[in-house]
């Protein structure tokens, strides 16, 4: 009950810490860093979601367009390699999923009897 | 394409796509929660709210396997690419579904107690030490969370804001939920449930996404690479064929698309800058590369997206050497203009008249 | 090497792929249609159970006892509910009685509330406050324990009255989570015998010597087990002292 109380409190602050990076982020952090951003605000509710959920990405990011320090060509490389590692897993993960819980699932026992094992001391 | 942000730029191919898709998950639903109910000859009827939540929940499962089968059968057969186009409309409706049914379990099985629902949720059950009867909602919570990070940065500024790989890996949480929800059917309902209809499809839907995934990582494991250091054979001047591209792997795993234009050669990175789409893939409309994903455009000698758009994506030199082409690994900086490479006009391969289009 | 029809999302479909996607299309819509009958029509009959708001408000007067779980003794009954039923008393929503029950152990009051039914499993859900349980005037009877001896079951435990019919289905794996959130708020856990004992398909479970369900059976809950444990009769509602250390999960 604590760990459940402690995880819903998590995540309850993580939610609104990600309130305040939205507010800065989309007034005015999104307009210092996406050009096509300026002048667009219809759709900025639309993000707000997102940097609730991702603001530590959201904040790691900005300081990366802020700073310039990300080296232009990654954005270009595809993450092709990762994907056959991801595929894998998750295939293999789901096979076993499935076959364990298939495996541990029990049928009704209709054919199992009560079995009296002593005499109640008032019979 | 972005000049400015819209909330979703329409164009009649998404309001055809998502009438179909919305169609197809309200006939789910309706035919689940009207006509069953019907079909089902029981004494008493499941709870409204009970029968709502697996309505929801079979339906996230379904719309999550289509959604999952249609990448790899994309880069299977070219003709599902159409179905690509706009997914994420497709992904985000999942995710109200989802979202839809968590709600009727959590306002039904989790309700009228004395502590808060969400609490109730986590502790309600803690026997996490066993197989059967291990708290599989935890799959649930898990694989919902998932589904609304990736629905929550579906918008193109995600992808610019992040950068197409990025934005990529972080949607490869795709795959964790999708295992997270095959757990949370295996240690849930999979437990219970007498009837096998569920069951059998169930597994089918996830046999399908598997199969489809593992057959499209096989077709492309086999993707010949170069060798490194300078200048890069790419093929023989005749093998280029006008309007289209032949894709080159570079040793660094870069791949470079070298289009043939008007009878010039001009190279740029096979990435679109928008979602990192396979350009080579594409081809030349109005003399402009155009990506097969979404359609996004590029200039083949400077890598620039037409004005007013802005996007750029890297460029490459090339050279002749007799008669093989030759691309040099080291990018230039996107949007750097590199004049084409003209070739002899008798070594093309037009596009005989009569064949069919 | 023949051209393929291109697709670009902006423009219009190309002739040669519209057949494909329109066939595309209709299999979605009719696959997903066909997914969900197939689906829906799969449910399992989520047994008898029910809530008996047709049979109307339900007032009796009984011997309260805490066995530990409140039940009572009918010493006054109606026209459904007759003098010699025992019966479990729950609160509304995942809440126990006990709070109310405990000062009128082994006292007459008078109980009025809701029945909830399952073949002969009875459960009230009493009103709230005094209008739900308060002490009535009389003697009260005495009410004999008569032990039963040592029985080993095999069934599963369920919350009494999710079972009763307050959820359809109120059983099994995927309802387990609400079956130990309405034990822990109190209502009474039933075990369900694999075969009827001395005549009864449900019985209540607790705890050995007149202790609650321990919190080392929760795990167990909604899983087939057998297990050991003296039986009792009180009234005419069969109680099982299950034994917590001879739990095992069933073949």
């Amino acid at each position: 009950m604590d760990v459940a109380q402690a995880l819903v409190m998590g995540m309850q602050t993580w939610g609104i810490i990600g309130a305040l990076v939205a507010l800065v982020f989309i007034s005015i952090g999104i307009d210092r860093i996406d050009e096509d951003a300026r002048g667009a605000y219809i759709f900025r509710p639309l993000l707000i979601p997102g940097v609730l959920l991702i603001w530590p990405i959201v904040l790691w990011r900005w300081w990366q367009i802020e700073t310039e320090c990300a080296a232009w060509a990654d954005r270009y490389r595809p993450v092709r390699k990762s994907y056959g590692l991801a595929v894998i897993a998750m295939s293999i993960g789901i096979v076993v999923i499935v076959i364990t819980g298939l495996s541990v699932r029990q049928t009704w026992p209709d054919d199992v009897a009560p079995v009296q094992l002593s005499e109640g001391t008032s019979q | 394409m972005s000049v400015k942000y819209t909330p979703v730029q329409w164009n009649p191919n998404k309001w055809i796509y998502d009438g179909v898709m919305l169609a197809a998950v309200a006939a789910f639903l309706w035919v689940f929660l009207y006509v069953t109910p019907d079909a089902l000859d029981h004494e008493r009827a499941v709870d409204p709210q009970i029968h709502n939540a697996r309505a929801f929940g079979a339906c996230a499962f379904m719309m999550l396997t289509v959604i999952l089968c249609i990448g790899p059968a994309a880069r299977l057969d070219k003709r599902f690419l159409p179905l690509l186009y706009n997914r994420r409309h497709f992904g985000v409706m999942t995710t109200f579904v989802a979202i839809t049914h968590s709600g009727y379990i959590l306002n039904w099985y989790f309700n009228f107690s004395s502590s808060d629902k969400y609490v109730g949720l986590l502790y309600a059950n803690s026997s996490f030490g066993q197989l059967a009867g291990f708290p599989f909602e935890i799959f649930g919570i898990f694989a919902l969370i998932c589904l609304m990070i990736l629905a929550a940065t579906s918008h193109d500024f995600w992808l610019k804001f992040l950068t197409p790989p990025v934005w990529k890996r972080l949607h490869y949480l795709i795959y964790a939920a999708y295992f997270s929800v095959a757990a949370h059917i295996s240690f849930g309902i999979l437990q219970d449930q007498q009837n096998h209809v569920f069951t059998v499809m169930f597994m089918a839907g996830a046999a399908a996404v598997i199969l489809l995934h593992l057959a499209a990582w096989w077709s492309e494991r086999n993707d010949p690479v170069s060798k490194d250091g300078a200048w890069v054979k790419v093929g023989p001047a005749s093998s280029f064929r006008e309007g289209f591209a032949k894709i080159k792997r570079l040793a660094n795993g870069d791949r470079v698309a070298i289009f043939l234009m008007e009878g010039q050669l001009s190279a740029i990175a096979n990435a679109c800058a928008h979602q990192n789409g396979p350009l080579g893939e594409g081809k030349i409309i109005d003399c402009l590369v155009t990506c097969p994903w979404h359609g996004f455009q590029y200039d083949v000698r400077s890598g620039r997206s037409p004005a007013p758009f802005t996007e750029m994506v890297p460029t490459y030199r090339l050279r002749l050497v007799g008669d093989m082409v030759e691309v040099h690994p080291d990018a230039n900086p996107p949007g750097t203009y590199v004049d084409p490479l003209p070739l002899p006009p008798v070594a093309t391969a037009p596009i005989p008249k009569g064949e069919p289009a | 090497m023949s051209e393929r029809p291109f697709f670009v999302g902006y423009l219009p479909a190309p002739g040669p792929l519209r057949t494909f996607l329109l066939s595309m299309c209709v299999l979605l819509i009719a696959g997903l249609a066909g997914a969900g009958f197939l689906m829906g029509a799969a449910q399992d009959d989520p047994g008898p159970g029910a809530f008996r708001f047709d049979y109307g408000r339900q007032t009796v007067t009984g011997v309260v006892e805490m066995t530990p779980y409140p039940v009572i003794h009918v010493v006054k009954g109606n026209d459904r509910i007759k003098p010699g039923d025992s019966f479990m008393m729950t609160a509304g929503g995942k809440s126990g009685v006990d709070g109310r029950a405990m000062p009128l152990n082994g006292q007459l009051a008078q109980v009025s509330g809701i029945v909830l039914e399952r073949g002969d499993l009875y459960m009230m859900q009493v009103r709230g406050g005094r209008n739900g349980l308060q002490a009535a005037e009389g003697d009260a009877p005495e009410i004999m324990a008569e032990p039963q001896g040592r029985w080993q079951l095999t069934g599963e435990i369920c919350d009494g009255k999710c079972l009763a019919g307050a959820m359809r289905p109120g059983r099994g794996l995927a309802h387990k989570a609400c079956a130990n959130l309405c034990l822990l708020g109190d209502v009474p856990p039933i075990f369900v015998s694999s075969q009827p004992v001395l005549g009864e398909e449900f019985l209540l479970v607790t705890g050995p010597d007149g202790t609650r369900l321990p919190r080392e059976a929760y795990d167990f809950v909604a899983q087939y087990i057998t297990a050991e444990g003296e039986l009792t009769r009180r009234g005419d509602l069969l109680v099982w002292e299950i034994d917590i250390d001879t739990i095992e999960l069933s073949e």
